[in-house]
């Protein structure tokens, strides 16, 4: 199995996570040989990323991941920290001690205070990494072992041998600590931070003055070798210069075609309800014992957490790569040229990234693609990425169009909160071919208006969460939205199919079994049925109505916060 | 202010003839007191009886934020006998201030204390025990206290707590007074500290002078210079610590203000700190601190005073100021026009300390703030205010 991610980004901007860095370390207790505040000053991840190897996939659901990784890093990251230290042991002794039986030394436990500069470099880090993330509680990011192997301490007091050794050996011994107890404790409360409500408005604030600063784009440049899903080198002219890579050093290998198909037929096994899912021994996945939620995107905001920077920048499956080139490619995409998909793109891509992204380039269009694998029987079997642009695939299109069906009752009680975003509903209505993918970013545009939605989103019902993932996305910085949104679109369409008429599209252009398909068109027949009713009954468009349908619905349904 | 225990166990040394002066850890006490004194936190009560004169006990009632405990006891062989009574206490027995440093006392011969009945010895040796539980911390805090002889004294000390390493501490001091000089020897348990303190007076012999001056008063020096040092070894983290020091103080028999100089050293981390304390008038006692450290060229300055307010006592005072001096006048005894002492100290980075104490009919009070001006947004760092009754 073979993952990609981008490591570039990371490096561009981290003075948002030396700040983070730099509370941490003096939100706990010090230790008291240190007597000041501990300062990052420079922290680099260095142009060489970690590797990462998939071991293990246990969960894999809209709303749940439980994977297991295997981590090796041998760059060329450093950090720099500046504080002060006592330098008399017997002050520091002492300063521990009850006083009582202290021998209450006259002088001898005089305080000397030394600055300290300390660069840590030459990191050398294997582990194996357990990652859960649950939307309820939360992201876990577990080390199975001790993953510091080596590190070089390097501080103002290397002349002198004892004091150098001793640092070495304190700072081993603390990143220890840091990486087996701190960093999951620390990842979890972010994680926890990021979902729920009263901290995002806090984060809302914090980000706002980023924002207006242009995000960073992790996929500014095109990748020297950028392949398809089946491994065929992607034309630039058609695949747009959206997808990533930094420097030609950085070759990315052509995942397998089969390891792909294999994924796929996954997904796939979620979204169609196909009777006859690909035969994966031993694995019992939950998504089938519970309903999933219909708020797709739910993934997301772990991928984003910012804290979890490098962690998570390995983490991409390959099936987030698939999908990265084909919604890399499509995103350039115009509109026009097919303009009733262009309305279907919208929800997935809005729910998981585009937000921040598409913030600054309006005019892009982004679509959300589905690498549908199961049409080769069809012929069509050619992926999206390559072929979107001039011969839109007939499975695509109608899943698409499904998803809009969903989103639709989604948009527009947000719709009535505030004349803004109604402004842009109406623009969208106007423009079939808006790209819904804009609707998160206007949150960021709008600081003012993030707060109502989030008010609303936290007291209206479930779907409207997305608003809520959407603004948690652009809190987490920039650098990170850029991995984790493809993947989401991933998820997302797939969560989608479950319950939406999409199924039956897809069912259409996919020729299974005879039997299959009966089933799916009797199931979809119904799913339609019932997201017609929900349609009808949560989309009023331009009435007062729109308000006491959904107050109707808070009382049916609990506020997403207690989802969450 | 010291509470109810700390209180009977200097009645104890002072009953026991020991002199807490004369010991390099309380070179510098007179600055310490003036300079270095704790603001109280939050509320808290104390409640203490002698209910003998050999026994004692103490329960603390404490909130600052959580409402926590202590309860104490201690035994004396010792009969106490001084006034611990709060309505009859003397004030200065338990405000600490301007130290003044009495004449040196030749230590009692060894067969002083030798007590023969039916000719067997069955004098004892002074003892003090003493336990304090702190209740939600589960904290024990426990003294024992041993006169060995006139000269030597042994004071062990251990607390108990789970939050410590390997579940407590015990300190084992044994102290030497011989008047000249007195050496004090230590063991921690806590990472086996080694430590050794001694304290050199120059001047006069104790254990010979009687004999010599005796007859030439005006040549009795008014001051004291005495020079001390200290060191200690950690065995287990293989770290120390030294420092030496030097004092200067007037004896009682000055003729002008009494005043105590001191100057300390710690050569290994180039501390220099010197102290300047001044007894401008019976109300009145001013120091001053300045430390300097001649590696980082860190300095520190404070000032600190301590004034005794009393009452006028209005339209008597002209016959008060009539009284011949022999004449008996218990008010000044027992500080019953002392309204209140106040303890203030600042420093260089405007830090401030006040402290005002006093007695309230039965009740000794103590009301304390620390202020830092420099923090705009918490200039009140601590306020507090303690209530002791003692019967």
């Amino acid at each position: 199995m073979a993952f990609n991610f981008n490591w570039s980004p990371l490096i561009a901007d981290t003075s948002r996570a030396r700040d983070m860095l730099t509370t941490a370390l003096n939100k706990s207790p010090k230790p008291p040989i240190i007597v000041d505040d501990i300062i990052v000053t420079e922290l680099n991840l260095g142009s060489t990323p970690p590797e990462l190897e998939i071991l293990e996939i246990g969960d894999l659901a809209e709303d749940r991941f439980r994977g297991i990784f295997k981590m090796s890093y041998t760059g060329d990251a450093f950090l720099t920290l500046k504080t002060k230290v006592q330098a008399n042991p017997l002050n520091t002794y002492l300063s521990t001690k009850p006083s009582f039986a202290s021998p209450e030394p006259l002088a001898a436990a005089a305080g000397l205070t030394i600055p300290l500069q300390i660069t840590l470099s030459d990191i050398r880090l294997s582990g194996f990494v357990i990652l859960v993330f649950s939307k309820q509680k939360g992201l876990t990011l577990v080390f199975r072992n001790d993953p510091l192997e080596s590190l070089k301490v390097s501080s103002t007091f290397d002349s002198i041998p004892f004091v150098r050794d001793y640092l070495q050996k304190e700072i081993e011994g603390q990143l220890r600590v840091l990486f087996m107890e701190d960093l999951p404790a620390i990842i979890h409360r972010l994680s926890l931070r990021l979902w729920s409500p009263e901290f995002q408005e806090l984060e809302e604030r914090l980000d706002a003055p980023h924002d207006t600063t242009t995000p960073v784009d992790a996929l500014a440049t095109n990748p020297p070798d950028a392949v398809d899903a089946f491994g065929n080198p992607i034309d630039d002219q058609t695949s747009n210069a959206t997808l990533t890579l930094d420097t030609a050093s950085e070759i990315h290998a052509s995942f397998s075609k089969k390891n792909i198909l294999r994924l796929a037929a996954l997904s796939e096994s979620q979204r169609t309800l196909s009777l006859f899912t690909p035969g994966i021994f031993e694995a019992v996945f939950r998504a089938w014992a519970a309903h999933p939620e219909p708020t797709s995107g739910a993934v997301t905001p772990a991928l984003t957490l910012s804290s979890l920077a490098r962690m998570q920048s390995g983490f991409a499956s390959i099936k987030s790569q698939a999908s990265s080139v084909a919604s890399g490619s499509t995103g350039q995409d115009s509109h026009s040229s097919r303009p009733t998909l262009a309305s279907a793109n919208s929800v997935s891509a809005g729910l998981s990234l585009g937000a921040g992204r598409f913030r600054t380039h309006p005019i892009r269009k982004r679509k959300k693609r589905v690498v549908d694998l199961r049409k080769q029987k069809d012929g069509t079997e050619d992926s999206d990425a390559s072929t979107t642009t001039t011969t839109p695939t007939v499975s695509t299109a109608p899943s698409e169009n499904a998803n809009v069906i969903m989103e639709e009752p989604l948009a527009t009680p947000k719709a009535s909160t505030d004349t803004l975003w109604s402004q842009e509903q109406s623009e969208k209505i106007s423009e079939p071919a808006a790209p819904t993918g804009l609707l998160p970013a206007a949150p960021l545009s709008e600081p003012t208006r993030a707060p109502l939605l989030e008010k609303r989103s936290s007291s209206s019902r479930p779907p409207l969460s997305h608003a809520r993932i959407r603004s948690t996305q652009q809190a987490s910085s920039p650098l990170f939205r850029s991995l984790s949104f493809d993947k989401i679109n991933q998820m997302s369409s797939s969560a989608k199919g479950t319950i939406s008429p999409p199924c039956d599209a897809s069912i259409a252009s996919s020729s299974g079994g005879i039997l299959e398909q009966a089933w799916m068109l009797k199931m979809a027949q119904e799913i339609a049925r019932k997201v017609q009713e929900e349609k009808s009954r949560g989309f009023h468009p331009g009435t007062g109505g729109l308000w006491a349908t959904s107050s109707s619905e808070d009382e049916l349904d609990a506020p997403p916060a207690y989802h969450a | 202010m010291l509470d109810f225990m700390e209180h009977v166990q200097t009645a104890f040394y002072q009953a026991s003839h020991w002199d807490v002066d004369n010991s390099y850890g309380t070179l510098n006490a007179t600055a310490r007191a003036l300079l270095d004194f704790q603001t109280p936190r939050g509320l808290r009560l104390q409640i203490s009886s002698l209910a003998a004169p050999n026994f004692a006990t103490s329960y603390t009632l404490g909130s600052v934020g959580v409402v926590d405990g202590s309860v104490s006891y201690l035994y004396s062989s010792l009969p106490l006998t001084r006034e611990f009574r709060t309505s009859n206490l003397d004030l200065h027995h338990v405000i600490r201030g301007y130290r003044h440093v009495q004449e040196l006392r030749r230590p009692d011969e060894d067969w002083w204390w030798e007590i023969w009945h039916g000719g067997k010895r069955i004098d004892r040796r002074d003892t003090l025990l003493y336990g304090r539980i702190f209740l939600p911390q589960s904290t024990l805090e426990a003294l024992y206290l041993r006169r060995l002889s006139p000269t030597r004294q042994l004071k062990v000390t251990a607390v108990s707590d789970s939050s410590l390493k390997n579940g407590g501490t015990i300190l084992a001091l044994l102290q030497g007074d011989f008047g000249k000089y007195s050496t004090e020897y230590m063991y921690s348990t806590d990472s086996g500290l080694l430590g050794f303190r001694g304290l050199y007076n120059f001047g006069p012999d104790p254990r010979v002078a009687p004999t010599v001056s005796v007859h030439d008063v005006g040549e009795r020096a008014h001051g004291r210079f005495s020079a001390g040092a200290e060191l200690y070894y950690g065995v287990l983290n293989k770290s120390g610590g030294i420092s030496t020091g030097l004092r200067f103080t007037t004896l009682p028999n000055h003729a002008g203000f009494p005043y105590t100089m001191t100057l300390t050293l710690n050569p290994l981390m180039g501390n220099l700190s010197s102290t300047y304390s001044v007894k401008a008038g019976s109300n009145l006692a001013l120091c001053s601190r300045l430390d300097f450290n001649f590696y980082s060229y860190e300095s520190d300055l404070q000032f600190g005073c301590e004034l005794w307010r009393r009452r006028n006592h209005g339209d008597v005072e002209w016959a008060i100021k009539k009284l011949r001096p022999d004449w008996k006048r218990p008010s000044a005894a027992r500080d019953d026009d002392v309204s209140g002492i106040l303890k203030a100290r600042v420093d260089n980075k405007w830090r401030i300390g006040v402290l005002w104490e006093g007695r309230i009919k039965e009740l000794l009070f103590t009301v304390g703030a620390s202020l830092d001006l420099k923090k705009r947004e918490q200039i009140f760092r601590a306020v507090g205010i303690e209530l002791q009754y003692s019967s």
